[in-house]
């Protein structure tokens, strides 16, 4: 799949387009202005000589059905290839139909009227008729068609905020299987099944990628495919949005399905309780009911699922926060400090408290808390560009800090006070022990090392110094049994490579004495709009993932089955019992 | 396009046979195309055009649409997979099939005869008629075509973290050196 289309949306469009032409075009008629009859031309075709109101009737259905067809094309190919105004769009898309009309089909359609089965043709029946008046019309009218298509067809994906919606209409009954008995792996092979749930423009719009990429409708067939590819581990994300419909309210219906799917499939789930998104109801991070509203749902969630021992209670707290309120795309979508620290305190400490309510239903819950490792390198020694990268190379692990009760340096207690965050509030996280059974997963992508140039702009700088260097940085500063819990590759091309090579560092880090406990290719299928951070709802599909949208693999899928059939003996970190005391064993040394 | 499409990852990988797919769907896609040109009365204009028998002319035609789709299969390669728009995509490749096969080039060959009426309709239509039908048969009929995953992991093995274009340059220097 090459793009992600809301066929119900095109149509309309392209239909609307199609009668808005005719509309304007009979008015001119009427008005003594006959412009290119296009509905008279296709519905004379049929009823050469028939009463107006049958010509008119099948001209106008074949004028609107091409009109649909149009638009399908449109959604397909053109749309957000240009970041224009969506009218704008359909407009300059509306020269290629026009063109081919004028071209093509026009001469064709006057032969077709011929009454005679063969004629003989030469370069003047080929070539168009520039005739001013035909050319005028066929131009305006597939101006107006663009006009009205292009602003009618907008986010294919994704909906609307504040309706109530059930992915368990999409998606199909579980038939209870025979249980597979869940093997204790070695090592965590993992993968994931792409979940954001932000809101964008405002809070309006909610992006869903588990609607996107279709996981709703085929749950089944992914979890089978995780199955074939040989994944031990799988990171999902439940929609919290749409279970947590307000205090002590949940909708299971749909996880009801899929989770017992999943554990009678032996797939060991890592769940995933938000990411990056809340309820309608509580609309962002900056809602000082977040953390005891999350705490609620991951009591509710292990409560129901207590077979669960694999958690990540927040993912990505940094980039969750960051997003939300400092780069001002999703959700609240504020760009200031104060804001920025107030999502992080709310983050980590929702991620507390859930960690906690979750243990009080499973005392051997082990969490994974996944986070994005970054790195910041100052281009030159100039003292502020250094002082910026130092800063952001504190700030990236600010919510990890709260989290883990790790002090943080004087000139982040200084910016933690200026924005806003109470003395009582840090040492609430400082007074804290961290739980026991804790992985940090440390997450990495090709744009995850960043140069502060010489204008003191953030840059991509590709691998730099890689997973390796920069996961030791994690691990030096928190002593914690790792986890690579994400990585894929935008160019698809790509993605063997950029695999190889992310396990080769795991490797080499293993070899170095880090307890790492996983391997992650993240997503089971491709993702969605991710090149624009989910801030657009496009509807352009990465291919990330080990499979398609088709779910057809992809070689990056066959490359990981054969990692995992590679390497699948590994020293034993995640079995009951003895995994603690090995990872034990490698902190103090 | 292909630009667009290649960006979106259609290379199909070692599992997927999209030219034979292409064949195969292309071939079935006839029977309603040819249905349609019947039902127009253009495959008997098309036969005069062309001088040849019905016969020869609608075998020459399978033919020819067999290995339009296969050429379909190896543009859009992984692409064509996809169930929900595959139709249209089959369908925008019929138009342009009509665009320069009957339009241009079936007039050239026949030395300046095209089918025109009824017959130049059923022309138009059954060629757009033959890519949605071959557009929307293609993941249909290549899913069973897969290759099994087991068989065509081995090429995409350790060696895969090299260089390959580098490992390639290196390779051609060394041979050069050598001779």
């Amino acid at each position: 799949m090459i793009r992600v289309v809301s066929l119900r949306k095109a149509i309309v469009a392209g239909m609307a387009g199609a009668a808005a032409w005719e509309a304007v075009f009979r008015a001119l008629e009427l008005s003594g202005a006959p412009m290119f009859d296009i509905v008279r031309g296709l519905g004379t075709l049929a009823f050469p000589n028939g009463p107006v109101l049958a010509w008119w009737a099948v001209g106008m259905a074949a004028h609107l059905f091409v009109g649909a067809l149009w638009a399908i094309f449109y959604a397909y190919f053109f749309w957000s290839r240009f970041d224009w105004p969506p009218a704008l769009q359909g407009v300059a898309f509306s020269l290629l139909p026009a063109l081919l009309a004028i071209g093509i089909a026009g001469p064709q359609l006057a032969t077709m009227h011929v009454d005679a089965l063969t004629i003989p043709v030469g370069l003047e029946t080929l070539l168009p008729n520039f005739e001013l008046r035909t050319t005028a019309g066929m131009l305006l009218g597939h101006a107006i068609y663009g006009t009205v298509l292009g602003a009618l067809y907008t986010h294919p994906v994704g909906y609307r905020t504040g309706r109530h919606r059930t992915p368990v209409r999409q998606s199909s009954a579980y038939v209870p299987s025979t249980p597979v008995e869940a093997s204790v792996p070695a090592f965590a092979f993992a993968t994931g099944i792409e979940c954001s749930y932000p809101t964008i423009e405002q809070g309006r719009w909610r992006q869903d990628q588990m609607e996107a990429t279709g996981h709703y409708r085929h749950w089944r067939r992914d979890f089978e495919l995780v199955r074939e590819i040989g994944v031990t581990h799988l990171r999902y994300g439940p929609p919290l949005h749409l279970i947590f419909l307000g205090p002590d309210r949940y909708d299971w219906s749909f996880t009801d399905r899929v989770m017992p799917a999943l554990r009678d499939l032996g797939i060991e789930a890592i769940v995933d309780l938000c990411h990056f998104g809340v309820p309608d109801w509580l609309e962002n991070f900056q809602n000082p009911q977040i953390p005891e509203a999350l705490r609620d749902y991951a009591r509710a969630f292990a409560a129901r699922y207590p077979w669960v021992r694999f958690y990540t209670p927040v993912n990505e707290m940094f980039v969750c926060a960051k997003l939300s309120a400092l780069d001002g795309v999703w959700n609240e979508q504020r760009r200031d400090e104060r804001s920025f620290v107030t999502a992080v305190t709310h983050l980590a400490k929702a991620n507390i408290l859930m960690m906690d309510a979750i243990l009080e239903e499973r005392e051997d819950a082990i969490f994974i808390h996944s986070e994005s490792s970054e790195f910041y390198q100052a281009c030159c020694p100039d003292a502020e560009i250094v002082r910026i990268a130092a800063f952001e190379n504190e700030r990236r692990f600010l919510p990890l800090d709260l989290l883990y009760a790790h002090p943080v340096s004087d000139m982040m207690r200084d910016h933690l006070r200026t924005h806003g965050m109470t003395a009582d509030d840090y040492e609430w996280f400082q007074d804290r022990q961290p739980p026991r059974r804790v992985i940090l997963g440390v997450d990495y992508y090709e744009w995850n090392e960043k140069l502060v140039d010489s204008d003191g702009n953030v840059r991509s700088l590709g691998e730099l110094f890689g997973w390796y260097v920069i996961a030791q940085q994690y691990w030096e500063r928190y002593r914690l049994p790792l986890m690579h819990t994400e990585t894929n590759r935008l160019d698809a091309r790509q993605g063997p490579r950029w695999l190889w090579r992310q396990w080769h560092n795991v490797q080499l880090l293993r070899k170095a004495g880090v307890p790492i406990v996983g391997f992650t290719w993240y997503s089971l299928v491709d993702q969605v709009d991710w090149e624009r951070a989910l801030g657009k709802a496009n509807g352009t599909v990465n291919p990330v993932g080990l499979y398609d949208l088709n779910r057809d693999v992809r070689p990056v899928g066959l490359a990981y089955k054969h990692l995992i059939e590679l390497h699948s003996p590994q020293p034993d970190f995640l079995g009951t019992g003895a995994w603690t005391d090995e990872i034990e064993d490698r902190k103090r040394a | 396009m292909t630009g667009f499409l290649s960006a979106h990852g259609y290379d199909p990988g070692p599992t997927q046979r999209p030219a034979l797919a292409g064949l195969l769907s292309g071939a079935a896609a006839t029977i309603p195309a040819t249905a349609l040109l019947h039902g127009f009365g253009a495959l008997e204009v098309e036969a005069e055009i062309v001088g040849r028998s019905i016969a020869v002319t609608l075998a020459a035609g399978c033919a020819i649409m067999a290995l339009a789709g296969a050429s379909y299969g190896r543009l859009f390669r992984r692409a064509a997979n996809d169930r929900r728009g595959g139709w249209l995509i089959g369908a925008a490749y019929g138009f342009a099939l009509w665009a320069a096969g009957a339009v241009m080039i079936l007039p050239l060959v026949s030395g300046g005869t095209a089918p025109a009426g009824m017959a130049a309709i059923g022309v138009y239509l059954s060629l757009v008629l033959w890519g949605a039908a071959m557009g929307w048969l293609f993941p249909r009929v290549h899913r069973p075509l897969h290759k099994s995953t087991d068989a065509t992991a081995s090429g995409l093995g350790p060696a895969a973290a090299a260089n390959q274009e580098r490992l390639r340059q290196s390779k051609r220097r060394n041979g050069s050196r050598l001779r």
